[in-house]
């Protein structure tokens, strides 16, 4: 990575607009340049709506419209993968979106006429699922509407599980604040942390030392080895498959005992801090890591071929929760969902903080974006991960330092942006400090966009049009969490 | 499929717990009350090769109806709190409760007042508590098996002891 790139890649910009229709024009046109949707939140003032928007080559800018008497303009016609976030911010911030109608609660949890869609016809009825789920899963309901067996028709109703731990972070200094934001989800609690640290080294004009971008790459990849793994362990249980789920399962369990072994945490807890990073590691203990990915590879590598030559398991995953490439490009979707559908996006491309020079998104081959297009491309990124870990775990861990850098956050330092691909995709965490002079570096607002939160809609498309039984398979071809998402 | 069942016959239970045999069981129902996720992920794995928590007849019921144990998860949350109560209502007698990590047992919740309730024992009456966050599948095993042991059946003949 050269000093170059990555002051570009930081450069955060920034649209003041005035008016709602310069606002959305803005956005319309950035949408068609190509520029991908990361959020949409309210300002630490309350009295502004900022949207971030992403260029293919990692660029970022925001864009900001007044809110008026408590109402700001709604982009979901523009941009539907607004949907969701605008939902939110209307009943947390108690922001109203004009436009964007029927304004749906998504957290707060009335009664049912106010939340689903109204479905008519003879034959149709409903099934409720949820909170409770039989298993051992996080909670959160699912409405469907059916016809016989067919799903015409999905509402998800998260936000169960809604701690208000960003609310609760506002005020907290840096450090203080980066426990709610760890603590969102133990599954993903370095995509998350490392979103979060990046948004504040970046307000603070920081930028990471080749030897703590090359630590924290190790933490995210380790992180996404054992997601992956735990979701083809999940996709095995969600067709039935015992021995794929067992075998995988026991793969998670070794992946978690290499992470205690390295970080001192089974889910690499505490391992990330804004500014740097106090994990060591000696020559023997990364080479014993490294001896372990590649005994990991290949007992997975017997459990994938073990999979994929069932033609039971096969069956069941063949055209089934299908979501096309015009769908997720709509709805936002990220990450192996996203690439499963044949798009290439994967931030760690761009990723300028991290060290992944010269990385490559995998796409799957038959990207059909059907569970077993999504299966095979977890397998392909899980290779991908395992060979990272292996050229990157060369030599010790030692401690290190960002340093303080020529990019400094856009509008004065009071705001930055931290994007991270984590297992489920693209996540993004936005910091805006209490106030720029502040010694401390306080939170004045976070938010924490997570790949759960903008999946979740592809995971409702897919659904709809396969039949009641195909549900849990195809959730967990997804595989996504709800804690991510509740926050 | 073959290779697959051969490798797992290969695999060694490596948690060091009394010997099964106690001709007892355990039927579980959890319940996420609000956590992060990780109490969950170490919970499904003890039913890995490696802990494989079946063999003590502790296992995880579709339905509270079915359970012995409440099995709860994360500092319960204002919109978990009917839920809960709703899944420990539909539980026969006797009934247990667990509390399983730091944030079911009250420790370091994080959250606002507004949307947290409080831990576990604040709703309902706690028999064991797993500390950790989260507990390893092995100290989550441990703490499982010890309670069946020390409970005795309260249930004779089909009927529960006077
Ligand atoms: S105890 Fe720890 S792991 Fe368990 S839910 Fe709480 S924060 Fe998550």
């Amino acid at each position: 990575m050269t000093v170059e790139t990555l002051r570009l890649a930081d450069r955060l910009g920034q649209c003041q607009e005035t008016s709602a229709d310069a606002y959305r024009q803005h956005l319309a046109e950035a949408a068609a340049a190509g520029w991908r949707f990361a959020g949409t939140h309210v300002s630490a003032d309350r009295d502004q709506v900022r949207t971030l928007m992403v260029a293919p080559g990692g660029e970022t800018r925001f864009h900001s419209a007044p809110i008026n008497a408590g109402t700001a303009p709604s982009i979901v016609d523009l941009i539907p993968a607004a949907t969701w976030d605008e939902r939110e911010a209307s009943e947390l911030q108690g922001v109203c979106f004009s436009g964007h109608e029927p304004l749906r609660p998504m957290i707060n949890h009335g009664p049912l006429a106010e939340w689903t869609v109204p479905v008519h016809g003879g034959d149709v009825h409903q099934v409720a699922v949820g909170p409770i789920h039989a298993g051992i899963i996080e909670s959160g309901h699912f409405r469907f509407h059916l016809v016989g067996d067919r799903i015409l028709h999905l509402d998800a109703r998260l936000f169960y599980k809604h701690r208000g731990l960003e609310r609760a972070a506002e005020g907290a200094d840096l450090t203080a604040a980066s426990a709610y934001i760890a603590r969102a989800c133990a599954a993903c609690s370095v995509s998350n942390g490392l979103a979060y640290a990046h948004a504040w080294e970046q307000a603070l004009g920081l930028v990471p030392s080749p030897e703590l971008a090359r630590t924290r790459t190790i933490l995210l990849e380790l992180e996404r080895t054992w997601n992956l793994l735990n979701d083809l362990a999940a996709v095995c249980a969600g067709a039935g498959m015992a021995a794929g789920n067992h075998h995988f399962a026991a793969l998670t369990e070794r992946a978690r005992r290499l992470n205690a072994a390295l970080t001192g945490h089974r889910f690499l807890t505490g391992s990330v801090r804004v500014g740097g990073s106090d994990l060591i590691a000696d020559l023997a203990a990364v080479r014993a890591a490294r001896e372990e990915i590649e005994t990991l590879r290949g007992a997975a590598a017997r459990g994938w071929r073990a999979i994929t030559f069932n033609s039971t398991f096969d069956d069941r995953m063949v055209s089934t929760g299908v979501i096309t490439a015009e769908q997720a490009r709509r709805m936002g979707t990220v990450g192996p969902a996203a690439r499963a559908v044949g798009i290439a996006a994967d931030a760690r491309t761009t990723d300028a903080r991290l060290a992944y020079e010269g990385f490559q998104p995998v796409v799957v081959e038959r990207a059909a974006g059907d569970v077993k297009a999504r299966v095979e491309q977890r397998a392909l990124e899980l290779w991908q991960s395992l060979d990272l870990l292996d050229r990157l775990l060369d030599r010790p861990l030692v401690s290190a330092e960002a340093e303080p850098g020529e990019g400094s956050g856009g509008l004065g330092g009071e705001i930055g942006v931290g994007i991270v691909e984590s297992p489920r995709g693209a996540t993004s965490c936005v910091v805006e400090r209490a106030s720029a002079t502040d010694n401390l570096a306080r939170v004045g607002r976070v938010r924490l966009r997570t790949a759960s939160f903008a999946n979740w809609p592809a995971v409702v498309a897919a659904a709809t049009g396969d039949v009641l039984v195909d549900f849990p398979l195809i959730n967990k071809s997804f595989e996504l969490c709800y804690a991510c998402v509740d926050r | 499929m073959f290779a697959l069942l051969r490798d797992l016959r290969t695999l060694r239970r490596t948690v060091d717990l009394p010997a099964p045999g106690r001709g007892r069981s355990l039927a579980i129902r959890h319940v996420d009350a609000g956590s992060c996720n990780g109490c969950e992920h170490e919970l499904t794995l003890t039913s890995s090769p490696y802990c494989d928590l079946a063999r003590f007849g502790i296992g995880v019921v579709a339905s509270p109806r079915h359970a012995d144990v409440l099995l709860v998860t994360g500092a319960v949350t204002a919109r978990m709190r009917e839920p809960l109560l709703t899944a420990y209502a539909a539980m026969p007698e006797p009934r247990r409760v667990v509390a399983l990590g730091d944030c079911a047992l009250g420790c370091d919740m994080l959250g606002t007042p507004y949307d947290l309730v409080g831990p576990v024992d604040s709703l309902l009456p706690v028999d064991l508590r797993i500390p950790g966050c989260p507990p390893t599948p092995d100290e989550i095993a441990a703490a499982l098996v010890e309670f069946l042991d020390a409970k005795p059946s309260r249930v004779s003949g089909g009927q529960p002891a006077a």
